[in-house]
């Protein structure tokens, strides 16, 4: 059933005058994914439909409810893409879903991350207004950039409603390459890549083996290969595709999946835990049943941040913990939006 | 107001409180809009800025922080009964992680500085403003710079990764990390291009890039404008992203060659300069793809650069284009809209009409890859009159641009300078959405007091004048 904006609006004011807490949803393919939240449920599903798409001003505009496949479908007609891999976690999986948890794919460290290709956003705050930030052009620096802050925000800030993202062609060759190695080894065989321009588009680890992801001209492909004198794996591209979209054995059988955002340089020890190196070694995926409190150290004294990305428990917190500082910041955006704490609360953090 | 009580949390010569000193620093790159500071405070240290910002929340004295004063849009204009925070002796560049490619850096670092540390390594830092020579990070991160090569490598948004910064109060806050993401909200997004409003920045980590091994630049004339407009479509629509697509008109094209001699076409009515970059071979292959379709989208001349020599002769024109407009004028007035590239031709000939209706000559640059258009207005301080009216046309251009569905600003920032027409792009909810922001980290409204976003006051003195586009009911579902 179709959902016009006046009735999510609607939706949000009258919540707001009962103090009623709201559960936003659409898709539901993300349940799994942050703090739980109670309310009434504000379905955003019925919302959706792409707006705009210009090929030649490499931008889309979809509403929030738009199935991501349907996005992609779009884009790959005219040979374009969301270049940051979206996860799609199942087809009802939408592109409001993928903003508001600000996921992105192995092609992030290349490509850019969900946010980077934000350009705008229309969403109702918590006071049940209609906003709209950024637009539909690659450069605006009128007004705080509160489409990227409402990027991974959970909908804790505002009910996503039109979302306009940048679009990039999609590569005119891509093939994988991989070999087996050590962990050791794969840390200085990326560190050396890193260092010059071969046109990677992504790097992965699965504890055995080491796939590495080239874009672009064919040659240049070709090229590449000979000199990293790796074997070129034709099957690959399945491989990346459940990655992406987290369907490797380790996403499905663990009973707790970590996700580790790491400075590229962090060389973490994981003993026996099994995992999967992403992002040309600056995220991590773990399958680990240690405390939480001792994953969110670990990372923390490797300068970067973890996430209980997947769990059977209920009662575990998510998200690293906050420094006091931040935390206040982070308490006082959540009251310049949503004064009354009706969007999704709890669900990022507790007190948001 | 008395400013007193700062000394001893600075040293003496940290101080500057004799007016012709305060004089210097009356302006920024908007010179046209002056206003002495009550003082000036150039710290050394964190721990000095921190001591700086307690004494103002406490005593509530506004505070201007200040790079270069590079910028065009008046953000670091000073406040006279405030503090001009100059980050100046933040100049030091403190690590190059070669390892990591980042670089760490103080504010005050000039923008060009960092690549030219980085390039010993085969790395550079991507942004790269045309004030690159002079303007600082701190800057660049305040009103989130772009420059010629944005649209292949993004914005400084993209560019940057970790912030360390002092709130109002004091305060000392790490924002995001030296990984690619951090917990919690994105306030490294919210920070960049926040123009002073939300906090005092005093360390930069920026990402460093691999320095591509090739480029190569294409020049193609155009005989119109709608010619030149629709070939950068065709460009991106074959796939191509190039890492750098400019447009100049004709008056551009005149100015420039009477000035840097670069071989321009001064008969052709527009020209696009176009940089390709990557291996050799690459490069290569693509310029020869980009030369087709040019010439199958109408050019009438295309020259590709034979070595890197004539790829710089190139880029020096419309690099030269600013200061080549000062040659032919007293004074010129530079606007910075951004719009969707489909309405180039349009709203370039309502810019030609304002132009013969206002009385004054217009010169345009554009940023042709991502739509960001800068016509340079061209009038004479000394005669009376001519600066409001080039202020007036100016107004006019930026709301041009919103109706053709652009932006006020592409990157140059608000500032004091397109404060009003603030008031047009957003709707009084939204500006109220972005004080209730404000007001997180800035209870007081003590930073850059005046600047970037409207009270609502002010727009309501200024709507009287002004249809305003929330008028309907809406409006926003059908036309964003």
């Amino acid at each position: 059933m179709e959902t016009n904006a006046e009735q999510l609006i609607e939706q949000v004011k009258d919540a707001a005058s009962h103090v009623k807490p709201l559960r936003i949803v659409a898709g539901n393919s993300k349940a799994f994914y942050g703090n739980n939240t109670q309310g009434e449920p504000l379905n955003i599903s019925g919302y959706r439909g792409i707006i705009s798409y210009e090929p030649t001003e490499l931008y889309i505009t979809a509403r929030a409810g738009t199935p991501l496949i349907e996005v992609e479908q779009a884009l790959a007609g005219s040979g374009q893409m969301l270049a940051f891999d979206p996860p799609r976690h199942t087809e009802a999986t939408t592109i409001g879903g993928v903003v508001a948890c600000g996921l992105s794919g192995p092609r992030r460290p290349y490509a850019g991350a969900a946010r980077d290709f934000i350009l705008g956003i229309t969403c109702i705050n918590g006071r049940g207004q209609l906003l709209r930030f950024g637009g539909q052009v690659m450069k605006n620096v009128a007004g705080y950039d509160l489409s990227r802050l409402l990027t991974g925000s959970f909908g804790t800030l505002g009910v996503i409603l039109d979302i306009t993202l940048k679009v990039l062609p999609v590569a005119r060759h891509e093939l994988t390459c991989t070999q087996n190695m050590s962990l050791q080894q794969v840390r200085q065989c990326l560190a050396t890549i890193a260092t010059q321009p071969y046109p990677v588009s992504a790097a992965a680890f699965d504890g055995e083996k080491l796939y590495i992801r080239l874009s672009g001209k064919r040659e240049l492909l070709d090229e590449t290969v000979r000199t990293l004198k790796m074997d070129v794996d034709a099957d690959a591209n399945a491989w990346w595709q459940k990655l992406r979209d987290h369907r490797l054995p380790l996403f499905e059988t663990a009973a707790h999946c970590w996700r580790l955002s790491l400075p590229v340089t962090a060389q973490p020890q994981f003993n026996d835990e099994g995992f999967i190196l992403d992002w040309g070694g600056a995220q991590y995926w773990l399958a680990s049943n240690r405390a939480g409190a001792d994953i969110f150290q670990q990372a923390a004294e490797l300068g970067g941040s973890a996430t209980l990305f997947k769990t059977s428990e209920q009662n575990q917190d998510r998200f690293q913990p906050l420094p006091d500082t931040l935390l206040r910041l982070h308490r006082g955006l959540k009251d310049a939006f949503d004064p009354q704490r009706i969007l999704n609360p709890g669900r990022m953090y507790a007190t948001l | 107001m008395n400013f007193d009580g700062l000394r001893g949390l600075v040293p003496d010569s940290a101080l500057l409180l004799d007016e012709e000193t305060r004089r210097v620093y009356e302006c920024d790159g908007l010179s046209a809009h002056r206003t002495i500071p009550g003082c000036v405070v150039m710290p050394e240290t964190i721990e000095q800025v921190q001591a700086v910002c307690r004494y103002c929340f406490e005593h509530n004295i506004p505070v201007v922080a200040r790079g270069a004063g590079t910028g065009l849009s008046g953000g670091a204009m000073p406040h006279e009964q405030g503090v001009l925070l100059s980050l100046a002796k933040f100049d030091r560049i403190l690590d190059i992680d070669t390892e990591a490619r980042l670089a760490r850096v103080q504010p005050g670092v000039r923008n060009l500085a960092i690549s030219d540390a980085a390039a010993p390594y085969g790395l550079y830092y991507a942004p790269d403003p045309s004030s690159q020579i002079a303007c600082t990070i701190g800057g660049n991160v305040a009103e989130n710079s772009g420059g010629v090569h944005c649209l292949k490598y993004g914005l400084t948004v993209h560019n940057i990764l970790q912030l360390k910064l002092v709130t109002i109060e004091g305060e000392l806050v790490t924002i995001g990390s030296h990984a690619l993401d951090a917990p919690g909200y994105d306030l490294l997004a919210l920070m960049t291009g926040s123009e002073g409003m939300l906090g005092i920045l005093v360390e930069v980590s920026v990402k460093l890039l691999v320095k591509p091994a090739f480029s190569r630049v294409i020049l193609a004339a155009f005989d119109d404008v709608e010619k030149a407009g629709n070939s950068v479509a065709g460009i991106i629509a074959a796939g191509l992203i190039p890492a750098g697509l400019e447009m100049m008109d004709k008056a551009g094209i005149r100015a420039v060659e009477d000035f840097v001699h670069a071989g321009y076409p001064v008969d052709a009515e527009a020209i696009l300069l176009c940089e390709i970059d990557g291996t050799e071979q690459q490069v290569t292959n693509e310029l020869d793809e980009v030369a087709t379709l040019l010439r199958q989208f109408g050019a009438t001349d295309v020259r590709v650069a034979k070595d890197a020599a004539e790829s710089n002769l190139f880029w020096a024109g419309r690099k030269a284009a600013f200061p080549a407009v000062g040659r032919i004028s007293p004074d010129y007035y530079c606007m910075d809209g951004t719009i969707p590239r489909k309405h180039l031709a349009q709203v370039l000939s309502g810019i030609g009409s304002l132009s013969g209706q206002y009385a004054l000559p217009v010169v345009n640059v554009f940023h042709a890859g991502d739509g960001n258009l800068h016509p340079l207005i061209l009038y004479d301080v000394a005669k009376p009159g001519e600066l409001e009216r080039a202020e007036k046309f100016g107004s006019e251009i930026l709301q041009l641009c919103i109706r053709m569905g652009g932006t006020i600003t592409g990157e140059h920032g608000v500032g004091i300078e397109k404060i009003n027409e603030m008031c047009i792009q957003f709707s009084e909810d939204e500006l109220q959405q972005f004080h209730a922001v404000k007001s997180v980290f800035d209870e007081k409204s003590l930073l850059n007091p005046g600047k970037a976003v409207p009270t609502l006051n002010r727009c309501a003195e200024f709507g009287a004048m002004h249809a305003h586009r929330g008028e309907e009911k809406f409006p926003e579902l059908e036309r964003y």
